[in-house]
Formats: structure tokens, C-alpha cells, sequence
């Protein structure tokens, strides 16, 4: 009897410990008049530079803001992570995303209206109307705040241009020139020289840049219908189908994604590819390539361009959870920290000092959130602590001034991507690829998703 | 004195009557429910809450941190309707179809072979074992790097010694499945060969014998003693095999993220796509319910075939 007594006191014990765990919960946010803020995309431990500028700009703020406490957290948006981030409520009050997003995120309620808090801030007046149009919905409500904007460019690597006898300083501007200049590249270095994504949804997306620089597009101007079975499509997968099978300038590889053909451009293994100035954190800061090779030029047009680009960039978004002082409080951060450098200069040097002396990137070039005056005059006003090679980014920025951006495609647009990813897939695996049957049968997958 | 056995201390439970028998009984299952209770509960909380919430929102429209609608069948409708369906269902099947053919006999033979080493079958054992022990996305990680299609690559250039042509690996829609499927042979085997090799402890060795003596030879030995013996749990494992095949997703995820053309895109690698690409967890959660009812269908008509062939019978 005893032996069970003890047996049923140690199981009931248990039982009740276990039980007392499961009901556990999250603690509950405290408010008593500060506002704490969760900010997201704090750089991680392996990037002590850009860490420590993050932490004096949160500290800086709080002095300057006494009721409005930061918690900094290191999350950031992944394609791959970020539906999992909401649905286990830790999406962070604010963060970046990619400008590829805001508009799927306003169509699924994932993104806060800031427009009366931005209003407050007389923010809506300061910012550039083309790139806050790409954050709003149709009637003109902002979600998010575009704090950097980039079109989609041609990264190259100067060191193989000046290999192959090449100018570093004249990246090619057509499609045509950039077909002769792999070639060129190819011959004299036996690196590919064009490398293509075609996989985790970057396929899609740089097929959508590279047809608006053949004058075409990818859907109808309100998303419901597939525009791309027609001649600037075709053009640009001949092209890439050539460059594969004919001139063997591509990569054997077909299935490169960002992330992977970052790496091998990093490497030296490719001399060309598509991508936009922010390519620079990546490439140069985290795979370690060169700075002074690092070289930015326009997306090469097509026949009869200059046609455009896809626009890129990173916008700020609020998560629709706050309450208004949150959200005000949100727009406080954001403008401190992304915008305040280019309408104030004691803020810009103080802001590029600091990044500069924690020997993060300072001055990375763009299109302007702001207006062209200012974004020019603040590039003056840091010219002391700019830490990358501007030189590199001057066909970029001529470029920027002569090809028209052009936004992403209005209605699912990952989905589109993900249907466009086989398209380009098979005109780079294929040699007996029939272009024009795949772009039918492309577009009609993607009309049945838009339907 | 005459001796008789003094009473013992406490009536065997045989020898009381059948009430407190009962009560006995009831009482030391009382405590092993109780014992078992914290597991059932973890088990309910984490395994078979979700699966039910899961079949909940397969009928519902439902974004994070918003409430949910009921749409009845729309999900299972535009799952239905997906133009990729069909491929994704056809590479599953096909990759369950291949990893039958070659990745199942493998392990057996294996251990069919360790046993029959006299000396040292443990090194064997432990190599055969090595590769589960690597994490999966290190392993796959490594044989993307070896499955470069370039003449660089590693198989490339051991093909190139053999004097063959360089294949395009993971490039190629038709050699990307068995490629992945290759790997996964490589990486699975290990468990497998494990359990065979117990197994195969129990066939009588005076079987072995009797069949030597009458002279038979190794594969007449293999074909009528060992294979008998161990149908038992040749069904089991191939039955799991195909479950757990039909739910592939790691290793099409990280060879080639569905590609190329959608040649290794497999039916949970669509559930992915929908729950966390495209946040319709309404489509994800219908697409599961379908694959667990077709999965459930398939292992009662297995079992039932096989009923036959089963040595606890």
C-alpha cells in the first residue's frame, strides 16, 4: 500500500508540473506610458561593425525620444521565414522589406496603414511620390515607407573586365553589347561571362526586369491578365537560350538562386549579373569581394530603348498590431533612422560619422526616397565619409537618370515568379527548348492563377 | 506439532476471489495510466492538436493574426486546380516508384552480406550506419556540391577518368530525380540495414545447414531461408518506406527548389510553397488532408494484401 501511495504521489507531481508548463504563456507587454518599440533587422554578431552603429543609433534615439523605449531584434524578412514570423506573432513592430512586398502584404492585411501617422510627421511631402506610389494601395493609403530605392542594374566585376582588355568603366547599355562582352570575357578569361537566376522565385523576378528592358511586360496594369506571350519576351529568351547553347557564355549551372549566384560572382566565377546597388552588402561586405571591383552599371536595354527597369528597394512597414501611439512612435524611428540624414545635415555627418568610424558601408549610392536635390545635397554634405568606391557607381547612376523604372507586377507577383522560375529553367537546360510554345504555356498557367 | 505451512503474508492473487482480483487489476493499470499520462498529453497537445486544427482550416480562408472564414470546399478546389498538381504528383509517386526499386533491396543485401562475415562485421555495421549520422542538409549540401554539372564537378570528373561524358546532374529534368534519389539511398540506408541485421539474428542457423547439406547455394539459400523468415518485416519496412517517401520534401527543397521545370517539385514541397510562399494555409492544410486520406487508403490496402505474408499470423 505504501509502495503505491508514493508511486501515485511522484506520478501526480509530475503530472501537475507538466501540466503547470503546457499552461504557460507569453508574458504580456507592460504599458505605463513608454511606448516599446520591437524593431527588427538589427545586424548580427558576425557583423560587428554594422552592429555597434545599429546600437548607437537605438541609444541615440532614446536619449532623444524619452518616452520611447527600442528593443532591437534580429530578425529580418526571408521569403522563407517571414509567414512563419507572423503566424507565431513575432513579427517585429517595424522591419524591412524588400520592395518586391509591400503590395502582397497590403492585399493580406500583413501591413499597418501609416498614412495619418506619416501625414503627422509631414513625411508625405518629403518622400519621393513615384516610390511611396509602389508602397500604397489603390486609394492612396501609404503602408510603407520607402527608406532606399534601387532599380535593377548590371553588377559586374572590373577586375575580369580589365582581364579581358575590357573598359571597367563602360559596362554594356544593350542587350546586344552585353552578348559581344561575355563573349569577349569568355575567350579571353574562360569565366562564364552572363549569369542568370532561375530558381527560388528569382528567376521570375529578373525575367520580369529583363523584358521591361525589351519594352514588354509581365501582367495588365490592374493584375488580371498575363501580358508577357509576346515579342520582348521572346527576344530576351532567345537571348539567353543563345548565349547558353551558341556562344556557351552562361553558366552550366541553371538552378542559381540570389543567394548562390552572389557566391559565385564573389568568387570570380561569373563576370556578369543582375542586380542593383545593394548587391554591395552582400558581395563585398559579407563574401568578402574586392570593393575597388565592384562595379554597378544600368540594366542593358533592348532594341529601340531605352525601355526601362524593375524598381527595387527597401521599405519600412509597421505591424498592423500597434495601436496609433505605437504606429506614431514607429514613424519617429523610421525617420531617425533612414530619412532624417536628408533633409538635416548636422544629422547626415553626425549619422555617416558614426557609420563610418564602425566602419560600416557609408554612402552607398541609389535613386532618391527624398527628392533629387536633396539626395544629391546629402551626398555632398558626407563626402568625407563616404566608404565606398563612388567612381564605381557612375555608369549606375547615368543609367539611373536615362532608363525609366517600372514597378512589379501588381497581383501575385511570387506566385508569377515562381510559374516564370520553369520558363527560364528550361530555356537554359534545354537545347531544343521551342520558346515560343513554353511562353504560351507559361502564360496560360499564370492567367488560371490570376483568374 | 504437525507442519503446516504457515499462511504467507499476503494470499497469492491467484487464490483470492475474482472481485478483488478485479480491483487488483484495475488498480495497477490505474497507475500505469498515470504514468503514461504526461506522454499522452505532450502527444495530444503537439501531435494530434495540430492535425485536427490542420483538417479545421482546410475548410477555412485564414490569415495569421486575423480571424478565419469558412469556404467550405474552395480550398480543396484550387488545390485541385493547380496546373502543377499533377506533376508534383507524378515526381512524389515517381520518386516513392524509385526509391522502391533501388533504395529498398539495398539495405538488405547489405546486411544480408555483414552477416555473413565472419570477422570484423561490426566496422561494417558502423560504416554502413555513418551516413545517417551526418544532418541531412549537410549531406545534401555536400552531394550538390559533388552534382556540379560543370567538368569541374566531382562525379564529373570521376566520370571523366572513367573516359565518359560529363552529365548535367541536378540540370537535367530527367536525371535530377534519380540523382536526389541516389542520395537519399546513400543517406537512408544506414537504419535500414540496422534493423535487417537483427532480423536476420533470428532465422535458426540448422536451416543454413540443413540447405548447405542438401546443396543448396547462396542464392537458393538467400530465396528460400532468409527471405521467408524475414516477410515479416520486408512488409513493415516497405510499407513505411512509402510513406515516408511519399512525403519527400528536404532533399528536392535543397538539390534544386523544385526544379528543374518542376521535375523534382514533390507534393509537400506544394504545401510549403502554399503555406509559406503564398500564406494560403487554407490550400496547404488541403493538400495535406488529401495526401494523409491517400496515404491512409494505400496502407489499408497494402495491409490487407499482405495479410497473408504476415508471420505473426
Amino acid at each position: 500500500m505504501r509502495k503505491h501511495t508514493s508511486t501515485f504521489a511522484a506520478v501526480l507531481a509530475f503530472g501537475v508540473a507538466a501540466a503547470a508548463l503546457v499552461g504557460c504563456s507569453a508574458p504580456a507587454d507592460e504599458s505605463d506610458g513608454t511606448i516599446t518599440l520591437v524593431v527588427g533587422d538589427r545586424p548580427s554578431a558576425d557583423r560587428p561593425e554594422d552592429r555597434k552603429y545599429f546600437d548607437e543609433r537605438i541609444a541615440a534615439f532614446e536619449d532623444a525620444n524619452p518616452g520611447i523605449t527600442i528593443d532591437a531584434s534580429e530578425a529580418v524578412w526571408d521569403a522563407a521565414t517571414f509567414q512563419a514570423l507572423v503566424a507565431g506573432g513575432t513579427q517585429p513592430d517595424v522591419m524591412s522589406v524588400p520592395f518586391t512586398e509591400p503590395q502582397g502584404l497590403i492585399a493580406r492585411g500583413q501591413a499597418a496603414d501609416i498614412t495619418a501617422a506619416l501625414e503627422a510627421e509631414g513625411l508625405l511631402d518629403v518622400l519621393n511620390p513615384e516610390l511611396l506610389a509602389l508602397a500604397s494601395d489603390a486609394s492612396g493609403n501609404v503602408f510603407a515607407v520607402p527608406t532606399s530605392g534601387y532599380s535593377f542594374g548590371l553588377v559586374y566585376n572590373r577586375a575580369i573586365f580589365e582581364q579581358a582588355g575590357l573598359d571597367p568603366d563602360a559596362p554594356p547599355t544593350t542587350w546586344t553589347e552585353l552578348r559581344e562582352v561575355a563573349q569577349t570575357i569568355t575567350e579571353a578569361t574562360g569565366v562564364p561571362g552572363f549569369g542568370q537566376m532561375a530558381s527560388s522565385n528569382t528567376g521570375g523576378w529578373s525575367f520580369t526586369g529583363e523584358t521591361y528592358s525589351w519594352g514588354g511586360s509581365v501582367e495588365n496594369a490592374d493584375g488580371s491578365e498575363a501580358t508577357f506571350d509576346d515579342e520582348p519576351a521572346r527576344q530576351m529568351l532567345q537571348l539567353l537560350h543563345d548565349m547558353r547553347f551558341v556562344d556557351g557564355t552562361l553558366p552550366e549551372n541553371a538552378l542559381y538562386d540570389q543567394g548562390a549566384i552572389h557566391q559565385d560572382f564573389a568568387a570570380g566565377r561569373i563576370g556578369m549579373i543582375l542586380g542593383a546597388p545593394d548587391a554591395y552588402w552582400n558581395v563585398v561586405r559579407n563574401l568578402a569581394f574586392p570593393a575597388e571591383d565592384f562595379g554597378v552599371g544600368g540594366m542593358p536595354q533592348g532594341d529601340g530603348g531605352p525601355h526601362g527597369t524593375l524598381s527595387g528597394g527597401t521599405a519600412q512597414i509597421v505591424n498592423p498590431n500597434t495601436t496609433e501611439a505605437e504606429r506614431a512612435a514607429a514613424i519617429k524611428w523610421i525617420e531617425f533612422l533612414y530619412l532624417e540624414r536628408f533633409v538635416n545635415e548636422e544629422v547626415a555627418v553626425a549619422d555617416a560619422r558614426a557609420s563610418s568610424e564602425a566602419d560600416s558601408v557609408t554612402g552607398l549610392p541609389g535613386l532618391p526616397v527624398v527628392s533629387q536635390e536633396s539626395y544629391e545635397r546629402y551626398f555632398e554634405w558626407i563626402a568625407d565619409y563616404i566608404n565606398v568606391p563612388t567612381e564605381n557607381f557612375a555608369p549606375y547612376l547615368q543609367a539611373a537618370q536615362e532608363v525609366p523604372i517600372i514597378a512589379e507586377p501588381v497581383s501575385n507577383a511570387q506566385e508569377v515568379y515562381a510559374t516564370l522560375d520553369s520558363l527560364i529553367q528550361a530555356v537554359l537546360t534545354d537545347p531544343n527548348a521551342d520558346i515560343d510554345a513554353l511562353l504560351a504555356q507559361a502564360a496560360q498557367q499564370v492567367q488560371s492563377r490570376l483568374g | 506439532m504437525t507442519g503446516t505451512a504457515p499462511a504467507p503474508a499476503t494470499t497469492p492473487l491467484a487464490a483470492r476471489p475474482a472481485w478483488r482480483r478485479r480491483i487488483a487489476r484495475t488498480r495497477s493499470s490505474g497507475v500505469a495510466l498515470l504514468i503514461a499520462l504526461p506522454a499522452i498529453l505532450i502527444f495530444l497537445y503537439f501531435s494530434w492538436g495540430p492535425i485536427f486544427s490542420s483538417l479545421v482550416m482546410s475548410w477555412q480562408r485564414s490569415l495569421p493574426g486575423q480571424g478565419a472564414d469558412w469556404v467550405g470546399w474552395a480550398n480543396f478546389v484550387y488545390v485541385l486546380t493547380d496546373p502543377v498538381l499533377p506533376q508534383a504528383a507524378l515526381n512524389t509517386v515517381y520518386f516513392t516508384v524509385l526509391a522502391a526499386l533501388f533504395g529498398f533491396p539495398v539495405p538488405l543485401a547489405l546486411a544480408v552480406f555483414i552477416s555473413e562475415l565472419r570477422r570484423r562485421s561490426w566496422y561494417y555495421s558502423a560504416l554502413a550506419y555513418l551516413p545517417v549520422v551526418v544532418p541531412p542538409v549537410v549531406a545534401i549540401l555536400l552531394w550538390k556540391f559533388f552534382y556540379d554539372p560543370s567538368t569541374h564537378g566531382v562525379f564529373n570528373q570521376i566520370l571523366a577518368g572513367l573516359g565518359l561524358d560529363p552529365l548535367p546532374w541536378l540540370n537535367s529534368p530527367a536525371l535530377a530525380m534519380p540523382s536526389i534519389v541516389l542520395e537519399a539511398t546513400w543517406a537512408g540506408a544506414g537504419t535500414a540495414v540496422i534493423i535487417y541485421l537483427a532480423a536476420l539474428t533470428s532465422v535458426p542457423t540448422d536451416l543454413y545447414e540443413a540447405a548447405e547439406l542438401d546443396g543448396a547455394s547462396i542464392w537458393r539459400r538467400l530465396r528460400h531461408v532468409t527471405l521467408p523468415h524475414l516477410r515479416g518485416i520486408i512488409v513493415t519496412m516497405l510499407l513505411l518506406q512509402v510513406i515516408g517517401t511519399m512525403q519527400v520534401f528536404t532533399e528536392p527543397f535543397l538539390f534544386t527548389g523544385g526544379g528543374p521545370q518542376n521535375a523534382t517539385t514533390s507534393l509537400l514541397m506544394l504545401v510549403y510553397k502554399y503555406a509559406f510562399q503564398q500564406a494560403n494555409y487554407g490550400a496547404a492544410t488541403a493538400l495535406s488532408v488529401m495526401l494523409a486520406l491517400v496515404l491512409g487508403v494505400v496502407s489499408v490496402v497494402y495491409l490487407l494484401a499482405t495479410r497473408r505474408w504476415d508471420t505473426r499470423a
